[in-house]
């Protein structure tokens, strides 16, 4: 647009053409606008909501799991070990290590959640002991009633 | 198997010696391989009976049935005597041992039961003996009393049938009827200070599983009680045979406190609430009520038994609604298999509260009523959006015209106004 | 590709105010060859690099503009020029029916692909994934609705754009090759919606597939052999798969192909006037344009009132074990089905009949040239005793095996 509006009694009427023209070419954009809305909408890949009901797990009889050996748990997109540290004390901490997300393993003697990606280490608390992890791994609430093993994530 | 009285035997020989008058000389020219002995061949098994049964016919045809007679058993086996002749005075004659006395019955069936060498053939047991000396009936009947049950009362004399056999005293379905002859006999009972226990089992939830569903697995008396060893019942042994079979609401219980409880003061574990015999199916309303009984109101454990009920019927309310809703989705119709499936898992954490609730735990209790509540919930909120989504679309197909009518005449314009430059 | 839609002007300048700018002023002159006057832009930094004009010309190749393009000449007088041009007006009418069924094979590959983003091909997701689409994904019962109804329009326009070739007598020289085309892309389609309704894996696709194979695998010849290209006689998982590559890449592809034969034999041919046409009118180009955006608005509304009204849904998952009540072929082989289940002759005697229907029809021109011209009308009236004879056979393949 870089012709200058000639300045005649036409120009009103000009520009009242140009601004309906405007107007209708914006009014036919939203075809364009509500199309790409709906397959916008459409291609949102779902975020496999996680149920509700997913986050208290029952993780089986504490008389099955052995003092000073951990369990994997696979629960969905957040696995978790469940480590029995002695009679009567359980602790449940996430098996996705902090640094790139790869599943860690379990340290018997060591008593620590080692990654095989980059050798990153975590102590049972979830502290980070060696390695490029930033964080710490998040803890989760273990409850044992009637001698099943519950884990509120 | 009626005791007979005198009049009854009299009868009988009168009977018997008309019949041998009129059939003796035809049963004289019998040929004499006819006569049946241990070892003959199987085929004469309709003979088992040999000559006794023509004068007892009402026992030969008893026996006739029996499992005992298809495996080479006579009359003489028990009874003695001679059963080749129909003299009376020779077939009962020596070795005869008769009716034998309610008291020497198990030592009779014992006398091969208890052999492991015959009933090794069969792969029987041979403890019965053995167990019925230390249960109650067996206890009673060597203090002298004989009016207990001896091994003919249950299995019968004559006609003994396997266990196996629908038409056995002693099968599953028959047990309660054969135990309660005596123990559904208020005569009997009430003397020696026992309860109607047949009239309450009837009335049970076992008893309906075993009579009106037909299942054999379902609990008897012999479940709880023993067979051949059945002792009185005392209080907390019969009460662990439950947990055999509810073990999740045995182990609940476990932890709770009320196996302490009960055991300190002498109540029975499971009996206290849900009564021996005549056990009801569970009904969770009784949470409310049922505390009260022992623990008196007002009492922080009544309050509780109403708060356990009350979590427990809000869960169920909502149950029932995500089922009522998947209902109208299908008759839509809208797919909903993946839902029922959901459903399902929602129930099922509706019916485990129910054992958990044994511990007395609320907390426990309220982690699978929560569950089953999310659960529920979840279903509903997704079936309303998806009902509702359906319902606003031909309200946006309107305004989508509206839409679709004013670009028409806007292209129709910039049509027009492309004509006019050319 | 130059799309009808969204796109009113059809200078490749974009967001110009040129209806305005033209009303006021005559258009500027067209040079003959080489610079345009005055204006310098984008389009002309890019036509330095590379021939503008020659891309322009091969995406035409697939649609929209029926004359040859000089390709020495710059872009932008090019598309003015085409804007400008004299379409003579029976260009509407039935005519628009090529069209009609290219802007349907366009969304239908628009919506397919959307669709194919969640679609799982094996017997045991194909259900639940689009039962996904339709029930829980936003807007994904639109997506599916419009390609099952795009699908049956589809057919419908590409079947009567056979018979208006027909009864116009388009199949003669020189323009045997669009009357080939024509027929073949017939047939694509019908294949596309064949295999395309066995995806869904519900109970009624499925078994309907399961009697159109029957169908297929009857034909003498052809029919052993196609039943084997497309997995066997059994549907099962491998017919799934080979169902589906044949939906998503093999017809479409050849689809293409016949889509840019015929618009080549356009170019090459012309437009033919029909033989009994009135006076002629003609309009621009750029208004002839406008029409066809005018009727794709139409025909885009129609489809999703036809999408939300009357949705087509599907049944329960497929049982291989379970068939349900009143599954028949689909329609457009409801009429060799009859043929099949009633006649009493040999299944390979009606099959061979068929095929040699279904050949006579492709080779029309040849052997209408062979035997010389027949009058028109004779033609036309065997055409319409021949469809006549495939309603009624269709009619009767619906209401056999009724239970």
């Amino acid at each position: 647009m870089a012709e200058p509006m000639p300045p005649s009694p036409a120009s009103t009427g000009e520009s009242r053409r140009r601004f309906l023209a405007f107007l209708s070419r914006a009014f036919l954009s939203l075809w364009a606008v509500g199309g790409a809305g709906v397959v916008g909408a459409y291609l949102r890949a779902p975020e496999r909501r996680e149920r509700v009901a997913e986050r208290l797990v029952r993780v089986g009889l504490l008389e099955d799991l052995r003092i000073g050996e951990a369990r994997l748990v696979r629960h969905g997109t957040t696995p978790f070990y469940v480590v029995r540290l002695d009679g009567s004390r359980v602790v449940a901490l996430a098996a996705v290590c902090t640094h790139v997300r790869c599943i860690l393993g379990f340290d018997r003697e060591r008593r620590a959640l080692v990654c095989p990606c980059h050798d990153g280490r975590f102590d049972l608390a979830g502290n980070v002991l060696s390695g490029p992890p930033p964080k710490s791994l998040p803890t989760y609430a273990v409850s044992v009633r009637a001698g099943e093993v519950f884990v509120h994530l | 198997m009626a005791r007979r009285g005198m009049a009854g035997r009299l009868g009988e020989v009168v009977v018997a010696l008309a019949l041998a008058c009129a059939t003796g000389p035809a049963a004289r020219a019998q040929p004499s391989d006819v006569i049946s002995h241990p070892g003959s061949s199987p085929a004469q098994a309709s003979n088992a009976a040999g000559r006794c049964g023509v004068c007892h016919p009402r026992e030969r045809v008893l026996f006739e049935k029996s499992r005992h007679a298809q495996e080479d058993i006579h009359c003489v086996s028990c009874h003695g005597g001679d059963d080749r002749t129909l003299d009376q005075g020779v077939a009962h004659g020596s070795g005869f041992r008769g009716r034998p006395a309610r008291s020497a019955i198990p030592a009779l069936c014992a006398s091969c039961h208890a052999s492991e060498e015959r009933m090794r053939a069969y792969n029987l047991p041979v403890d019965q003996f053995a167990l019925y000396q230390t249960s109650g009936h067996g206890r009673r009947l060597a203090s002298g009393d004989t009016r207990v049950a001896v091994c003919s009362d249950c299995h019968g004399a004559h006609d003994i049938l396997p266990p196996s056999d629908p038409a056995s005293y002693v099968f599953a379905l028959n047990v309660p009827k054969t135990c309660g002859r005596c123990h559904g006999d208020s005569t009997l009972m009430r003397p020696r200070g026992r309860r109607d226990a047949y009239r309450e089992y009837q009335a049970s939830v076992h008893a309906h599983e075993l009579f009106d569903k037909g299942n054999p697995r379902a609990p008897t008396c012999v479940s709880c009680h023993g067979v051949h060893g059945a002792a009185p019942p005392q209080v907390g042994d019969v009460d662990k045979v439950c947990g055999q079979c509810h073990t999740a609401e045995r182990r609940y219980f476990v932890a709770g406190p009320h196996r302490e409880g009960l055991t300190r003061a002498g109540q029975p574990e499971c009996a206290s609430c849900h009564g021996d015999h005549a056990i009801q199916a569970a009904r969770p309303e009784r949470l409310s009520t049922l505390c009260s009984q022992c623990h008196g109101e007002p009492s922080q454990q009544a309050r509780l038994g109403r708060r356990l009920w009350t979590e427990y019927r809000a869960a169920a309310q909502e149950v029932d609604k995500a089922a009522a809703i998947l209902e109208r989705a299908e008759a839509v119709p809208l797919q909903t298999a993946d839902y029922r499936a959901r459903l399902e898992e929602a129930r099922t954490y509706l019916r485990e509260s129910l054992p958990a609730a044994h511990g007395m735990n609320e907390e426990t209790v309220s982690g699978f009523t929560l569950r089953a509540r999310w659960v529920s919930a979840e279903i509903e909120h997704e079936i309303y959006g998806k009902l509702g989504n359906l319902r606003t679309r031909k309200f946006v197909l309107i305004l989508f015209w509206f839409y679709v009518l004013l670009t028409i005449l806007v292209l129709r314009r910039f049509r027009g106004r492309a004509t006019r430059v050319e | 590709m130059s799309s009808p839609r969204g796109n009113p002007p059809p200078a490749a300048g974009g967001s110009r105010a040129g209806d305005a700018d033209s009303a006021d002023r005559p258009p500027p002159p067209v040079p003959a060859s080489g610079h345009p006057a005055g204006r310098t832009g984008w389009v002309e930094w890019l036509e330095q690099r590379l021939n503008l004009t020659e891309i322009f010309s091969f995406l035409t190749h697939f649609g929209l503009v029926y004359a040859p393009i000089d390709r020495s000449r710059p872009v932008r007088e090019v598309v003015r020029e085409l804007a400008t041009q004299p379409v003579p007006s029976y260009a509407r009418g039935p005519r628009v029916l090529g069209l009609l069924a290219a802007i349907l094979f366009g969304l239908e590959a628009l919506t397919g692909v959307l669709l194919a983003y969640y679609y799982r091909p094996t017997p045991e997701a194909a259900f639940e994934s689009t039962r996904t689409i339709v029930r829980d994904l936003p807007a994904g019962w639109f997506i599916h609705e419009m390609h099952a109804w795009g699908a049956y329009l589809l057919v419908a326009v590409v079947v009567l754009r056979l018979l208006r070739l027909f009864w116009d007598g388009l199949y003669r020289a020189p323009r045997e090759v669009l009357w080939w085309s024509a027929v073949i892309l017939a047939w694509l389609v019908l294949q596309l919606d064949f295999t395309g309704r066995l995806l869904t894996w519900d109970a009624r696709s499925y078994w309907s597939t399961v009697r159109g194979m029957e169908v297929v695998w009857a034909l003498p010849v052809v029919g052993p052999v196609l039943a084997f290209l497309l997995g066997g006689r059994v549907v099962n998982e491998d017919v799934l798969i080979r169902f589906y590559v044949l939906h998503l890449l093999v017809l479409p592809a050849f689809y293409l192909t016949f889509v840019y034969l015929t618009f080549s034999t356009l170019r090459r041919v012309g437009l033919s006037p029909p033989a009994d046409s009135g006076p002629e009118g003609t309009v621009t180009f750029r208004h002839h344009l406008y029409s066809m955006l005018i009727l794709s608005v139409l025909l885009f509304g129609v489809l999703v009132t036809l999408a939300t009204l009357l949705p087509f849904g599907f049944a329960g998952p497929a049982d291989p074990y379970s068939t349900p009540l009143g599954v028949r072929p689909p329609w457009y082989m409801l009429a060799p089905y009859a043929l099949f289940q009633r006649l009493p002759l040999p299944a390979w005697v009606t099959g061979l009949l068929l095929l040699g229907a279904a050949v006579a029809v492709l080779l029309l021109p040849l052997w209408i040239r062979e035997r010389g011209v027949l009058e028109p009308r004779r033609l036309r009236t065997a055409g319409v005793a021949a469809l006549a004879v495939w309603a009624a056979l269709s009619v009767v393949g619906m209401l056999i095996d009724r239970r």
